[in-house]
Parts: structure tokens; sequence; C-alpha cells
């Protein structure tokens, strides 16, 4: 008797031996193989490591004397850059409140930011030509503001200049409950700094202060490595608790030292020698170290101090 | 020396390479005012590294080289007992022999450090044993470190052959002291109470030992049990407790004359005797009534003084290495505790506070610890805690332990561990951080150790 072959049967197992088959020989022919990473030290520092680092240095060598320039243009130094930049039209400074005598004890509620710098719309052309040929004068600025008051256009400087038309000083009453509405709630803006070439370093610190500084980093990678050989360390002595040991180290490019470390100071007692000694092994003994290539400037010549986790 | 050039080298690099960065001309003599001024620019920036790790040290050893013909068996003999004391320090990993690529070393050159660093070693102990003329020997050893090729320490002793092990204490000695920065004390002696015979007629005999087991002397017969020998600073007496035909007595014994003498002559018993730091007076107890108060005698004019006087059982007295203060246990409180006053007698301050009772204090001879025997929960335990009561730290626990004696340098702490049943007590040791407990070798039973001060 003939058997019968299930059609869809036969089929089915070829399609899946083929499948698996292909399957097999395709993905053996292409190796698994991950791509090879350098390892990277990963450190968890404290918010004190990391504030340490990230900190500015006051009283670091000013290496770089040119000042910030954000636009070429003839040098016009500004004191303080801060604020939105705001080119359209060079800052005016405007006197606000030409000073009448007999308001002397209002102006703090009308000037609560003295040193205001307004920034007048293009719109206000006639306003500075009026004011800047007599700006020493109160009465023809005021004069001339009256006529601007009518005109509604200038808001600060009707704002400001407001007080001295209505000559009513006697009404005004300082409502502390309303100084918010006085206040000048336009963020501060300022013009470029110009000078003579581009210069995007703010001068403020240097590359060398601790802002730039990645000893966290470089440094953590360099205690790891230490740490890995700086097993002998005696322990359980009276003086444990006291104990740090500096050492000079100078590396080379490939992370082997350049010279013997050199200890910064003598030891004083023999314990004081042997925790040194027990350093000075595990620097040896740990070479060559594979600190960032990039930071070599800051690694090639250093000191760690070696010293007890409780001190 | 070379400290002072090498660090003068760094500056003139320093004064380079700042002038490459066209800060300024300084000549390499300006060194410190240009490091000061600079502040941080000119020194070199402070990596700390906390912490590191205790691991023995590596060291190998090998067999001191002979001087002539017949000295290769002391020279072994010699090189086994340094590798056995630094291996129960627990501080040394002494290297098998069998992985040395060199057997023997000549002492008179510099080592080929490569073949001792390709098998981890640290440290190196190259040594000499020559038999003189006089039938005294001399022993040459020089220590090594291997990373910085640097000799260590380096000496030679000159003494009668049959003190061959001695002399290999003072040099394990020498090694420990360089390559702990503390003093060693493998050149010292043990006093116990050795015990033979069945658990109901069990013989006590005071018997004397090298710290590692060897050169075992009695010094009694066995005929009257005796309990709490003491060791003078001195090192030639001790100081024991006897019970004789009437009351238990103090006893002073000259171990090199084995002449003996009764502390006194008091009515009642007489116990728990301990030398004074200068080895001047005797410290102990008085039985008085139902209670006992602690008297000191100076051996010299056998006058004695009162120093507590309580309705209470104050014994066990210790004093402190400056002889300033003394610690003793007293159940005053109700029960056994630790107590220090001034060793001139005066107020005294209960240290101790944890649960149970704490008896047997001993003052370490480095003054930061008091070590005692703590009961409590079926348990008796060693333990020490710093001399304000702070700190307590058990080193054992078990059925029974007790007695606590210091090593002269007070980082190890012997005492006698009983594990009950029909066995008898053993002595041990452990390192004051409770690590490396180790059984001491002795012919039989072992009880109530005391460590004598280094003999040299």
């Amino acid at each position: 008797m003939k058997v019968k072959v299930d059609k869809t049967l036969a089929a089915s197992i070829a399609l899946h031996v083929l499948v698996i088959g292909w399957g097999l020989v395709s993905f053996s022919t292409r190796a698994f193989v991950m791509p090879e990473e350098d390892t990277v030290d990963v450190d968890v520092i404290s918010s004190d490591q990391l504030s340490h680092a990230m900190a500015g240095q006051k009283d670091g060598k000013k290496e770089n004397p040119k000042p910030l320039v954000e636009k070429v243009a003839d040098a016009k130094p500004v004191d303080d850059a801060v604020g939105k930049i705001d080119d359209k039209k060079a800052p005016v400074v405007t006197e606000t409140a030409p000073p009448p005598t007999p308001k002397v004890e209002e102006k703090p509620e009308k000037k609560p930011d003295p040193p205001k710098k307004v920034e007048n719309k293009p719109k206000e052309e006639p306003k500075p030509v009026e004011k800047k040929p007599d700006p020493v004068k109160p009465d023809p600025i005021a004069e001339a503001i009256k006529k601007e008051e009518k005109k509604p256009p200038p808001k600060p400087v009707q704002q400001a200049a407001k007080p001295p038309p209505e000559q009513k000083p006697k009404e005004r009453v300082f409502d502390e409950s309303k100084i918010a509405a006085l206040l000048d709630k336009r963020d501060p803006t300022r013009a470029s700094i110009t000078g003579a070439t581009l210069n995007s370093n703010a001068a403020l610190g240097t590359a060398k202060g601790k802002s730039a500084d990645n000893s966290a980093t470089w440094g953590a990678m360099f205690r790891q490595q230490v740490e890995r050989c700086w097993k002998n360390k005696p322990y359980g002595s009276l003086e444990e608790q006291r104990t740090q040991v500096v050492i000079d180290i100078d590396l080379k490019r490939d992370g082997t030292l350049a010279r013997m470390p050199v200890p910064e100071t003598t030891p004083s007692t023999p314990y004081m020698r042997v925790y040194q000694e027990s350093a000075l092994r595990a620097i040896i003994a740990c070479q060559p170290y594979n600190l960032p290539a990039g930071w070599f400037d800051e690694w090639k010549a250093f000191a760690p101090v070696f010293k007890e986790n409780n001190t | 020396m070379t400290d002072k050039i090498d660090w003068c080298a760094t500056r003139i690099r320093l004064d380079r390479r700042q002038m490459i960065s066209g800060i300024a001309a300084f000549s390499a003599l300006a060194g410190a005012p240009f490091r000061q001024a600079f502040g941080q620019e000119g020194g070199r920036k402070q990596i700390p590294i906390p912490g590191g790790d205790f691991a023995p040290v590596p060291i190998a050893i090998p067999n001191f080289a002979a001087g002539t013909p017949g000295d290769a068996e002391v020279g072994v003999g010699v090189t086994q007992v340094i590798t056995n004391n630094l291996k129960r320090s627990g501080l040394f990993a002494p290297i098998d022999q069998s992985a040395y690529l060199e057997k023997t070393v000549n002492i008179d050159a510099a080592p080929n450090f490569n073949n001792w660093k390709s098998i981890n070693a640290q440290a190196l102990v190259t040594g000499r044993m020559t038999r003189q003329g006089n039938g005294r020997v001399k022993a040459e050893f020089r220590l090594w470190d291997v990373n910085t090729g640097q000799q260590l320490a380096g000496q030679q002793y000159d003494t009668s052959a049959e003190y061959w092990r001695r002399i290999a204490h003072i040099i394990s000695d020498q090694i420990y002291e360089r390559m702990t920065g503390e003093k060693g004390y493998f050149d010292t002696r043990v006093v116990f109470v050795d015990e033979s015979g069945s658990a109901q007629h069990r013989v006590k005999r005071l018997a004397l030992m090298d710290q590692d087991g060897a050169n075992v002397r009695y010094l009694t017969r066995g005929a009257d049990l005796v309990l709490t020998p003491r060791f003078s600073p001195s090192t030639q007496e001790i100081t024991y407790m006897e019970f004789g035909q009437g009351d238990p007595r103090v006893y002073l014994l000259n171990i090199e004359t084995g002449q003996r003498e009764i502390v006194g002559n008091f009515p009642g018993m007489s116990f728990s005797p301990r030398f004074s730091p200068d080895g001047q007076r005797i410290i102990m107890s008085l039985q008085q009534g139902g209670n006992s108060n602690l008297f000191v005698m100076d051996l010299r004019s056998k006058a004695m003084t009162r120093l507590t006087d309580t309705p209470a059982i104050d014994t066990s007295p210790s004093y402190a290495p400056d002889g300033s203060q003394l610690c003793f246990e007293s159940d005053r409180g109700g029960k056994p505790q630790i107590y220090v006053m001034p060793a001139t007698g005066g107020q005294a301050q209960r240290i101790s506070f944890g649960d149970g009772t704490y008896s047997t204090p001993v003052w370490s001879p480095r003054g930061d610890y008091i070590a005692f025997t703590k009961q409590g929960g079926g348990q008796f335990a060693i333990g020490i805690m710093k001399t304000d009561g702070s700190g307590e730290r058990i080193l054992t626990s078990g059925f029974h332990n007790e007695g606590p004696t210091f090593a002269p340098n007070g980082r190890v702490v012997m005492f006698f561990r009983d594990p009950g049943g029909n066995s008898g007590p053993s002595l041990f040791t452990v390192d004051v951080s409770g690590r490396n407990e180790l059984r001491v070798p002795t012919p039989g039973f072992a009880s109530d150790p005391a460590w004598s001060p280094l003999l040299s």
C-alpha cells in the first residue's frame, strides 16, 4: 500500500529545512563580533568633589589678556557684560527724572534701579536729539517731555518723565503695595562688546583655573589604578589616624614613570617610613597608568596624597 | 640626601617649563620664591588616594648560605624559624621556596631583583651563617625591597652556637620592625601553666617557652597548684600564685637561678599579682574577710601600700605602661566590671558598661587598649576596649576563653581556650584587629599564659 504523503506537510518541512538551513549558514558565516571599545573608567564623585572641580579660581593668573569681543567694530568697552545684546540701536542712557531739587525724597520710588539704561525705540528719534544738546538743564527737557506727553508712543520715557509735567510733588504718595508697578520689568539689554578681533573667551578665570581642571576625572582614574597595588600598607598603628604621605610623580605619555617617585617629606617615624614605602611600592608596581591622553599636560607631573580613609 | 637632590631637580624642571611658556626668566636659584609667588601654578596638583588595603607582604626568604660546609643545617634552621615567625604574624606571606628561581643568594652582592619580581616577592631576605674558630657562630642578613632595589636593613650578630634560634628571632624582629614600622615580638618568651593528667587529677606546672612554642622548660614540679604567672619587665623574674599547704600565696621566682620566695607574709589569701612597669613593685589582692582589696608592695623595702578600701572584691590589677594609672576588676557595682584609677589610689572610674561581666583586665604595653575576659550568655569572650571604655571589640568568643596577655608591641593578644568536655585548654594568639587567630603549640594542655617583654 502506498503511503500517502501530505503534500502540505512535505512542503512545510521542506520550507522549514530551507529557512533553518539558510539561517544556520548565513548567521554562522558572520561571526557576531562586538566592536572593541576602550574601557572608560567611571567614578562616582561626591558633590564636594564636583564643586571643587567646577570652582573658579579668583586668584588665578590672568592668562588671557584679550578682552571679550563679540562684534568687530571700534572698540567700545562695556562695563558690565550682563543682559541680552540688543544692537538695533546704541543704548542711550537717559538721565531719567531730571533732577529738580525739591523732589529729592521721591527719587527712590521712581528710580528703584539707579543705573537704569533705557533703550529708545526707533520711533523716538527726536527725543534724544532734544535731550542731548542740553541734558543738564532740567527745564527745557521738562517742557519737551510735556510736549511729547501728548504723543503716546515713547513709553519708558513717559513713565520716567511723567512727574515733572504734573508738578504735583506733594500729592504723590509712596505706596508700598504698588512698588511692583514702578519697577522696570524689561530685560536688561546692552550693546555688543566690540573690538578689533573677535574673542569669545570671557576673560574671567583662566584655562588653568580649577574650572578647566579635569583632575576629578583623571585623578579618579589614577586612584583606581594605584589602589589596586596599594595592598601592603601597615595597619593598626597608633599613628594611623594622622598618616598622610605626599609623593611627587612624573609620568611619561605612555603612563610609565619618567623617574623614581619622590616623597615630599622625609618620614619622622618608622611607621611613617613604612607607610611611605608602601605607597612608593604601589606607584612603581602599578605602572603604566592608563590616563586620558588629552590631559597629559595636567598629569605628567602631580602629587598623589596617600592617606587613611578617616582623615 | 638623595631626596634633597631630587627635590632640587624638580624645581629646576618646573622653572624651565614656565620659561618656555614665556612667563618669566627665573633662574634655577629662584625656585622657592617662584613657587610661593604662583601658588598652585608652581606646586603640583595633589590627588588624594584614601584607603588602600591590607594584605600580607609577599616575602622571599631563601635558605641562609653556609659560610663553611658544616653550617648548612643551621642556615636552613634559621630560615625556617624566620619564615614561621613572619608567617604566624599574619602580616607576611612567605613565598614557598619551591617557587624560587634562585635557591641560594649571595649576601655580598645585590640580588638579581628580576628573579624575585617574577615570583611577586615584595621583600627579599638574604643571609649567611658562619661558624667561627671559637665555637661561636656569626649570622649576617640583609633585607631588600624588591621593587625599588633598596636595602632596607642589614645586620650581623655573633653568638654561641646553641642560641641560633634566638638569632633567628632577633632577625625576625628586625624584618618585622622594618616592614611594619612597629617593634617586633619574636624574641620573647611565654610563661604558662602546663596541665597534664586526667581532668580529676590535673597536674599543673609552671612552664616557660619561646613565643613560638620551642624550648619548653618546666619551672615547678607540679606538687602544688599554680595560677596566674606574670613576667617581670626585667624578664628574670616571674610572680605567680600558688596553693601550698595553707592559703594561696603570691610567690616570686627567679627563672635563671630557680630561687623562689613568698611575697610578703600576710594572714589570708594573696592573689592576682602583677609587676609595676619598672619592675620594682608588685601589685596584688589581699583577702580581708569576705572582701579583697588592692595593695602594692615595694620589692626592696617590702613596704605595703593599700590602694583600695571597699566592701567588695577588687582584684586583677594591671598598670598602664607609664605607671600612672591602673585598671582592675571589682564587683563594687554589683557584678564584676573594669575600673580605672590613679596608681596611687583614689577615685576609681568604671569603664565597662556592656552586657555581662568583665574580668581579668590587662593594660596593653602600647597603652592604647585594655584587654579583658567578658562573660555573658553562657559564653566567655576575649575582647579589647580603649582605656576610656569606648570602642569595645570582641576578638574571640566561645565556651571558655580567658586570661588575655599582650605581646610586648601591643599588637597581638595571647589567651587560653578550653573547648570543654574531657579535653583541656590550649593557648591561642589573635591580632588586636581580631584577625589571624592561631593555636600556639604546647606539649600538653596549657593555660594562663603571660608574655615576656622583648629579651633584647
